[in-house]
């Protein structure tokens, strides 16, 4: 059984014929320069957007599974995180369970791992960007899903809770879910099962992160020299 | 600053005591002032002129009076919701006016002799024709200035239809009160034929009500109530249907009464948070409480029209909340 899978997606102007499989229980990486499709993508494997093609979740064509059960079986995080109402931090991860009847299950432990607790009473909308797009990291946890769809999750993160939300994803894929996130930062991709690179709305290559991120073809599609050299080296304690 | 635990709780309880307060002294105050006694007397025709006043002026004019606060204020917040700003109303956004033109031109063409039936119908086909120039002109989630100017808009053109129309058809003795009552609302000699116009308003609020949860997921982003299980295309459709009916019911027996919709659903939402299944309930009944408070204070001030209060209140609690939004 495949997690997800993209058959020949294609958006006018944007996404042009794509097509993917992703295994469950595998952290996947879309890459690409501002405008190559990554988001559009994303959007489109959770549904969210009509398009060419076909998408399935575990095998099932989406167009067969009824609106309440693709809350228990996709979650999206967008890539910004606007909020017009106070609604308070707790009460926002709380919408993760909408499919599952507002049960509220796991809503202090995902809080927790997070690191929200702090501020679950908060209104949202005072937050800062970071504790904003953590809020809505914790709100697809919640959701339980195990397709898990993040739009440049690290993107507005310092780089402690940038650490702490990969070490998070790579608990997800071991406990057998499927994560597929964008991101921008590449010296990350060693964390990452696999890596899919998109260009002009194409799909580039596809693979393990050490046989798709050469230097010719970083050259290629974003334009720039890679050299491996010492740096500095970012770990958590 | 988050509202505390203990408002949310008393919230309900309290808006209901100060309803039913409004509604005691609504019936109570008039050129002839009647006691609580005289009240429970007259209503069940013990003392024969409390009754008539009651049973023929009254009861009638409370009865709009609530219909049309619950209706107006439950609607501005399932557009604001709808619209993801705090700004977004029926009488902003032109709305009232459109069922107020609809309305008018009802009158104007002499259809409404009728049938009972007239008078709402052409409110609501008045209110979904805004509604729709309203979502083709600032599309969701649009900006606070996109909406406002898209209501400015249509707010003239459909306050000059009302006017046009109004001025054309009408005698020219009962001209300009029948102007101003449509353009300013009013709840004078309202019958019980008025109320039963209005009484659907219940019919829609009843429906309105299990909306509450997926309309606190809308008011966050379309996608992501999407994502989380939501389908936003159907609650979508239903949310303006509910929103524009409702405020065509209530321009249908009141003309547009202003900025209910803007102010109710604000202060409530500041006194209990964001959640709709609480401001569901209570924008109903406080929309009707804030609706019968300020005839009140219009008949007290000597017959100053409802929609003069209600603006003279919401004018400048709007220029406040333009100011902190800014």
């Amino acid at each position: 059984m495949n997690a997800l899978d993209l058959i020949g997606v294609s958006v006018p102007n944007r996404l042009h014929d794509v097509s993917l499989t992703l295994a469950p229980g595998t952290l996947v990486g879309l890459v690409g320069p501002n405008g190559s499709g990554k988001s559009t993508l994303l959007q489109i494997a959770a549904g969210l957007l009509p398009g060419g093609g076909a998408v399935r979740w575990s095998d099932r064509p989406l167009g067969d599974i009824p609106v309440l059960d693709r809350g228990r079986a996709a979650a999206w995080v967008p890539q910004e995180a606007h909020f017009e109402f106070g609604f308070s931090v707790r009460s926002v991860v709380a919408q993760g369970r909408f499919a599952h009847g507002d049960d509220d299950r796991g809503i202090e432990q995902v809080l927790s791992r997070l690191d929200l607790l702090g501020l679950a009473d908060r209104p949202v909308n005072r937050l800062s960007g970071g504790e904003r797009h953590r809020v809505l990291l914790a709100r697809a946890l919640a959701t339980e899903a195990p397709l898990q769809l993040w739009d440049e999750p690290l993107a507005a993160l310092d780089v402690r809770h940038a650490l702490e939300v990969l070490v998070l994803a790579d608990e997800i894929k071991r406990a057998g879910r499927t994560l597929l996130l964008s991101l921008h930062d590449l010296r990350l991709a060693h964390c990452l099962d696999m890596v899919v690179i998109l260009h002009e709305g194409r799909l580039r290559a596809a693979g393990l992160p050490t046989a798709v991120l050469t230097p010719a073809l970083l050259r290629e599609v974003f334009g720039v020299r890679a050299e491996i050299a010492p740096g500095l080296v970012l770990k958590l304690p | 600053m988050m509202p505390s635990p203990r408002a949310s709780r008393i919230a309900l309880p309290v808006t209901l005591l100060l309803l039913a307060g409004l509604m005691v002294a609504s019936l109570g105050v008039g050129d002839l002032r009647l006691g609580p006694a005289r009240i429970w007397a007259g209503l069940w025709h013990h003392d024969e002129l409390a009754a008539t006043i009651l049973w023929q002026i009254r009861l009638p004019r409370l009865l709009v009076a609530m219909l049309v606060g619950a209706a107006l204020a439950a609607s501005g917040l399932v557009m604001q919701a709808y619209f993801r700003n705090s700004l977004a109303s029926p009488g902003l956004l032109g709305v009232s006016s459109g069922g107020a033109a609809g309305a008018v031109v009802a009158i104007g063409a002499g259809w409404v002799s009728r049938s009972l039936l007239v008078l709402p119908a052409a409110a609501i086909a008045g209110a979904l024709l805004a509604t729709g120039a309203v979502l083709i002109l600032a599309r969701r989630g649009a900006s606070t200035e996109r909406l406002l100017l898209a209501g400015v808009a249509l707010n003239a053109l459909l306050g000059a239809v009302t006017s046009y129309v109004l001025s054309n058809f009408t005698l020219s003795y009962e001209r300009n009160a029948q102007i101003l009552f449509w353009l300013l609302g009013g709840l004078e000699d309202r019958t019980w034929e008025h109320g039963a116009i209005a009484l659907p308003i219940v019919g829609a609020a009843a429906l309105l009500w299990p909306l509450g949860r997926p309309m606190d997921l809308l008011s966050l982003g379309a996608l992501e109530a999407q994502s989380l299980g939501v389908d936003v295309r159907r609650l979508r459709r239903w949310l303006l249907v509910l929103a524009t009916v409702l405020t065509a019911l209530a321009t249908a027996v009141a003309g547009t009464v202003g900025f209910v919709g803007l102010i109710v659903p604000h202060v409530l939402r500041l006194l209990v948070g964001p959640e709709h299944r609480r401001l569901v309930p209570l924008s109903l009944i406080g929309g009707a409480a804030f609706v019968v408070a300020c005839d009140l204070l219009g008949r007290a001030a000597g017959g100053l029209r409802v929609g003069i209060v209600t603006s003279l209140v919401g004018g400048p609690f709007f220029l406040w909340m333009l100011r902190r939004q800014a």
